[in-house]
């Protein structure tokens, strides 16, 4: 898989499609494993998306003491074995992201796995192929790098200079799900 | 007197170090420390076998197969736990859960999340249970149809158990050659003891067809389904079950036919699943009982959090719990401190999201507040868009 | 059941044991395309699959489209003929059905006169149904009476339209060409929440470079990201449009060789915004001078600009001079008939826009014509086999017809694919309306509010159980797709008009075995009119991904663009509007301080019958909510969560409190989606605009009491 998702904030609308549309995917149970929240309702509508960023050295992977949670050839970092987990949640603390979500009834910990019945095949992910404002996109890894590349450089263009102090605010993070 | 002390001390810590170097000189006489467990794992079942075959007097030759295959699945099993146990995040849970079961003042608590885990976790399952009814009786059927052939059979390999004919009447359960319950050879309960294996067997394989039967209908599981992983278990479990059962049938029902080539296909399916065993699916039967550790060490009552969130303030885990994924962190360098010096696991899971959110959209919060108000107009904000165009292009003067 | 699945070529997940069927969206009037996901064996919807292909959204899909298959195979899907007996509904055979209506619609007609009778119409239906809506009232029935839910939703754009253009297409330009647009300025819609997936464009667009205007008095969505946000008070839209032409006739952005070619009344309108100066404007709308100029100055310098509005100014009294102001912004401009130029309106409706093309309205006939035009009447009469004298006279408006029940003209309704006991304004006059009927008749798939006061229900099939075509907001015909056979004992709605059509008498009028055949007469009877369809085949449109009518023949390409050469009035130039300041029909006073302002969230649809049955959406957004600026709350001592009690003139209701500083300070907000107690709409003011009869549901004064 050669193909990244790709999220950028400002352009979403909140309309939650991404989280119906996680419920559609093949295995997902009808529970949705992405979020979609305010920033702030008090102060304006501005929403965001979240969903895993499939980390190549994953910290939920880390700090499973089952070693429940597996990563794919892809690099698609997969929910936590159903049979291994033992429901210590150690994976939702220690996501930096807060991504896993968890269970307890069912004793079990769920998390994006990149619709991975689609991605195979090299399909958008439901979320990704509904998201209408392209807040989520699944995108090449060379149209990633352009697209922060010029997320840069529109930074430039509005008059602000990156200093050695807050240089990383302008030079976005590493932002995709991707694999080589 | 304080010399006498300090000399005490330092004595005190020299017998320690030189307990810990014999231990670790031993240690060096092995190719690994794993291999150590395993060459005690071994001199440990033939002991026990010595004692129980009364000095290897009562050995069933015929059970050569299963007896070898057997010590294959001990070794294996401890190379894998071994392998397990050094991850950081194992050993971390394990040395917890140690220090909590020797530390006295949790007694109570580690008592009843021993007990409450056995029964619901362990016994009943209830967790698959509420994954679906059919789920749980299928999971339930497979776990304990083998635990229970597991059981009667490595019991009667190594001869941890046998029976005794006392009269002519009355057989006698011999555990580690030791008399126990006696039993009218007639009786219901000997029937059962006779048959034991036939009905684990059963159970083992009405749960094993359900279970394949429910992969071949539902498509989503086959999403991340892997043949050789998930599927080739059932097909073993199966043949072990229906070889096991055609043996019964041969020599109750059709008078011994071809009853010796069915033992060794039996056997040799045996052989199959027991060196199979540590290496894949079914792995998950011998560390399930970690589980207790989660009740033990992180939740004085179940799924109650008493952590509350730096930001929020809504209860998210436990301090105990929290300590422990920054030290397994740690041990792997993974750096999630922030600037003003708490670290991402402080946070509940939904403030996480948003602090990494607001980074990106450069909405931090105030300098040098962390606790701040969230600013959501900076004078900075990037629209997420390709192309600005500059105001100067509608700027009046322009006309 | 349907030959034509997925498109060869385009990358889909095709799983097995199932088969993807392409149809549309049944909510707004985007008009998704998706896939269905049909299982072979069972027969049974099981999913949604998107529909990567489709040229205008291009597989993106709001919640409520992802969650629209559920609504097929719901439980509490009607499957029989319901009968109430004392007070309550009870199964029963289509025959016994049929049998009480035919009774009690005779009985009726000939006690109080053929008018007696009457249809209440909707537009979330396919174009063959909507064309047999007036049909059936006119002939099957002979009633003047029919009348659609579009009056709260489409008319003003209609009228206002109409009045100036000359046709009333939605849109005047494709909306795959937004992306080229230099320059969107936006009013009353919020356009994240009630077409999301229209969204695309507008950033596409920003990606470009273009610049983005957003009127509306909350910060939106789109607002929040606009270059200039109007924040003006509700109801003074023509106040603001007359602002902006002010500006762009003070500082020469207006295009004269266009205007002078192409618009008449040019000198009157300029007389008449002279007075329209930034501070008259910033006084009357609120928005502040500053934003006034800085907006005008952005759009007159705009090369390609587009002009778009929906409800927010069109559920006014005066929705239909709004429309004409604004329209008349584009024309000063020269944009209307230009690539990636030109304005639109929003269809809310699935079919909003072929829905109200095609007789269903009071006084219109199918292809826009008119029924006080003898000409029309005549060609109209000559399709459907009757004598132009039988043929009703124009009856009233949706609203209207509810005083004409109150007067005892109006004795029996039939409801079809519509909830007003929701949507209508001033709601407790409805129901009141609806109780003193004689005989009601509802069709519809779920117990809908307005169904709980029917004394017959028939059990009619969602848009999956039924082909046909609809006409998205752009105008361009697409097709509906028939996904599965009607469970239970539903019928479609053309078969529920038929079988009471023979009931009536009238059998012969209706002769179809299927839809196909109504389409054949409906693309005749459209046939010369303004909107002709007869060149547009359920064969183009697979072909050509739809057809933008005008399309007058077989060879004809469809109309992308409107208005390219000239405009439909009598003479081919537009009218400039020249519209003075109107004030809303209710303004706030000393007893009711306040205004009130009621929308749509994205999870719910119209009056939400279907989504408040869906898992996803109700859990979202169970109920409505009070949303309110903090300046606002704390002169009330409200806090987020509190109960507050909102009263209108007319009724009052207690809700919860939502606060934000997304929204102006000196109003309150609430969704309209829900019935009963819960609905904002027994607040609403019904004042009317004298065109389009469409209710000011936008505005009105309202007191705030903390509950």
């Amino acid at each position: 898989m050669n193909k990244i998702m790709y999220l950028e904030f400002e352009r979403c609308i909140g309309c939650r499609s991404c989280q119906a549309a996680c419920r559609e995917c093949g295995g997902h149970d009808a529970k949705e494993r992405n979020y979609v929240e305010y920033v702030d309702f008090f102060e304006s509508r501005q929403t965001y998306p979240m969903l895993c960023m499939q980390c190549k050295d994953p910290a939920c992977a880390r700090v499973c003491p089952a070693n429940a949670i597996q990563i794919t050839e892809d690099g698609v970092v997969l929910s936590a074995m159903e049979e291994k987990c033992i429901g210590c949640r150690n994976c939702t603390f220690g996501c930096p992201f807060g991504i896993p979500k968890f269970d307890f009834e069912e004793n079990k910990m769920y998390k994006c796995d990149m619709c991975y019945d689609r991605t195979q095949h090299d399909i958008a992910p439901m979320c990704a192929s509904v998201c209408p404002s392209d807040a989520i996109r699944f995108i090449d890894f060379d149209e990633m790098q352009a697209l922060r590349r010029r997320r840069t450089q529109m930074n430039l263009i509005e008059g602000k200079k990156p200093t050695e102090q807050d240089k990383w605010q302008y030079v976005p993070e590493f932002f995709g799900v991707y694999s080589d | 007197m304080n010399n006498l002390e300090r000399a005490y001390s330092t004595s005190n810590v020299e017998t320690v170090e030189d307990t810990k170097f014999n231990i670790k000189s031993f240690e060096k006489s092995f190719y690994s420390k794993t291999s150590m467990y395993a060459f005690f794992a071994t001199i440990f079942l033939v002991f026990t076998m010595w004692i129980g075959t009364g000095q290897f007097a009562k050995i069933d030759l015929m059970l050569a197969g299963y007896m070898i295959a057997s010590f294959v699945f001990v070794i294996g099993l401890i190379v894998r736990v071994a392998a397990w146990l050094v991850r950081p995040a194992t050993k971390q849970l394990v040395k917890t859960s140690i220090q909590n079961l020797k530390s006295g003042n949790r007694s109570k608590r580690n008592v009843k999340s021993i007990v409450i885990t056995l029964i619901e976790n362990i016994f009943l399952q209830k967790f698959i249970f509420k994954r679906g009814i059919y789920r749980g009786i299928q999971h339930w059927l497979i776990a304990w149809g083998c635990i229970g052939s597991f059981a009667f059979t490595f019991g009667l390999v190594f001869g941890w158990v046998h029976f005794r004919l006392i009269d002519a009447t009355t057989y006698q359960i011999m555990v580690f050659n030791i008399p126990m319950i006696s039993m009218h050879a007639n009786g219901f309960f000997a029937a059962i003891m006779y048959n034991i294996l036939n009905i684990t067997a059963l159970m083992v394989l009405v749960g094993v067809i359900m279970a394949l039967v429910r992969r071949l209908h539902n498509n989503d599981l086959k999403v991340t389904e892997r043949a050789e992983f998930d599927v080739l278990p059932l097909y073993i479990l199966l043949a072990v079950t229906v070889t096991g059962l055609f043996l019964t049938v041969s020599y109750k029902f059709l008078g011994g036919f071809i009853h010796p080539e069915l033992a060794l296909i039996h056997q040799i399916t045996v052989v199959l699943f027991l060196i199979y065993f540590p290496f894949g699916k079914l792995f998950h039967l011998p560390i399930r009982p970690l589980a207790i550790g989660v009740p033990m060490n992180y939740q004085e009552e179940h799924m109650v959090d008493t952590r509350s969130c730096k930001k929020c303030g809504t209860k998210y885990s436990s301090d105990d719990q929290i300590s422990d994924v920054k030290a397994i962190l740690h041990e792997q360098q993974f750096d999630l401190q922030l600037e003003d010096g708490s670290y991402l696991a402080d946070y509940c899971p939904s403030c996480r999201r948003r602090i990494r959110a607001m980074s990106q959209l450069n909405l931090g919060s105030v300098k040098g507040n962390p606790y701040g108000p969230v600013q959501t107009n900076n004078g900075i904000h990037i629209p997420g868009f390709g192309r600005k165009r500059s105001d100067e292009f509608y700027n009046k003067e322009e006309k | 059941m349907t030959q034509f699945l997925a498109k060869e070529g385009v990358k889909n997940l095709h799983r097995e044991g199932e088969k993807l069927i392409t149809t549309h969206c049944c909510y707004c009037g985007m008009q998704c395309g998706m896939h269905i996901r049909l299982n072979e064996k069972t027969g049974k919807v099981v999913g949604v699959e998107p529909r990567y292909d489709w040229p205008v959204t291009l597989g993106k899909m709001c919640p409520k489209g992802v969650t629209a298959y559920q609504t097929v195979d719901h439980e509490e899907r009607i499957t029989t003929p319901l009968i109430k007996k004392n007070g309550q509904f009870v199964k029963a055979s289509w025959d016994e059905a049929l049998d009480l209506i035919e009774k009690n619609f005779k009985e009726l007609q000939s006690k109080h006169g053929k008018d007696a009778l009457s249809v209440y119409g909707g537009v979330s239906m396919t174009n063959e149904k909507c064309y047999l809506v007036g049909k059936y009232a006119r002939v099957g029935l002979g009633t003047r009476f029919v009348d659609y839910n579009g009056r709260f939703c489409m008319s003003s754009a209609a009228g206002g339209f109409m009045k100036t253009l000359g046709t009333d297409r939605g849109s005047t330009l494709p909306w795959t060409e937004l992306e080229h647009t230099d320059c969107f300025f936006i009013s009353g819609w919020n356009a994240a929440e009630c077409l999301p997936t229209s969204i695309q464009w507008l950033w596409k667009a920003r990606d470009k470079g273009a610049k983005m205007i957003v009127a509306d008095p909350r910060e939106t969505q789109i607002a929040r990201l606009a270059d200039v946000h109007l924040d003006l008070k509700s109801g003074t839209d023509s106040a603001l449009a007359n602002g902006m032409l002010h500006i762009i006739i003070r500082d020469g952005y207006v295009d004269e060789e266009y205007v002078n070619e192409r618009c008449n009344n040019y000198d009157e309108l300029k007389e008449l915004v002279k007075t329209f100066t930034p501070e008259y404007t910033s006084q009357l709308t609120g928005v502040s001078v500053e934003k006034i100029e800085k907006a005008a100055t952005i759009y007159g310098k705009s090369p390609r600009s587009v002009v778009m509005f929906c409800r927010g100014i069109e559920q006014q009294r005066k929705g239909v001079d709004n429309v004409c102001t604004y329209t008349s912004m584009a024309l000063l401009r020269g944009q209307i008939g230009k690539f990636a130029s030109g304005v639109s309106t929003v269809t809310g409706q699935g079919n909003g826009q072929g829905g109200r093309e095609h007789g269903q309205k009071a006084d219109a006939l199918p292809g826009y014509r008119k029924i006080a035009d003898p000409e029309h009447v005549k060609y109209v009469a000559g399709v459907w086999g009757i004598q132009p004298e039988e043929m009703p006279k124009a009856g009233v408006s949706a609203f209207e017809m509810f005083d004409e029940i109150q007067n005892g003209n109006i004795r029996a309704m039939h409801v079809m694919c519509s909830n007003p006991a929701v949507s209508a304004p001033n709601t407790e006059y409805v129901w009141d309306s609806f109780r003193k009927l004689d005989f009601m008749v509802v069709s519809d798939f779920f117990m809908s509010e307005t169904a709980e006061f029917a004394d017959v229900i028939l059990p009619a099939t969602t848009w999956a159980e039924d082909e046909g075509t609809t006409t998205n907001l752009e105008g361009r015909v697409i097709r509906i797709r028939k996904v599965k056979d009607p469970i239970g004992e539903s019928k479609t709605d053309w078969e529920i008009m038929k079988a009471i059509a023979e009931r009536m008498g009238k059998g012969s009028f209706f002769p179809y075995e299927n839809v196909p055949q109504i389409w054949e007469e409906f693309r005749l009877a459209s046939k010369g009119g303004k909107a002709d369809y007869y060149g547009i085949t359920y064969d183009r449109i697979d072909k050509e991904d739809g057809v933008f009518w005008p399309c007058p023949s077989e060879d004809h390409p469809g109309t992308p663009t409107m208005f390219k050469e000239k405009f439909d009035t009598p003479n081919g130039k537009a009218n400039l509007a020249t519209v003075a300041w109107q004030e809303p029909a209710e303004v706030p006073s000393a007893n009711y301080p306040h205004t009130l302002t009621t929308g749509r969230v994205v999870f719910h649809y119209l009056s939400g019958t279907q989504t408040r049955r869906v898992k996803f959406l109700m859990e979202q957004c169970p109920l409505p909510y009070a949303e309110l600026h903090p300046e606002l709350a704390s002169q009330y001592n409200l806090v987020n969560g509190d109960k507050i009690k909102l009263t209108t003139p007319r009724s009052s209701m207690v809700l919860d409190v939502r606060l934000t500083k997304a929204i102006r300070n000196d109003h309150v907000f609430v969704p309209y989606h829900w019935g009963k107690e819960l609905s904002v709409n027994q607040l609403t003011n019904p004042a009317l605009d004298p065109t389009s009869r469409m209710p000011e549901i936008k505005v009105c004064a309202v007191k705030i009491e903390k509950a």
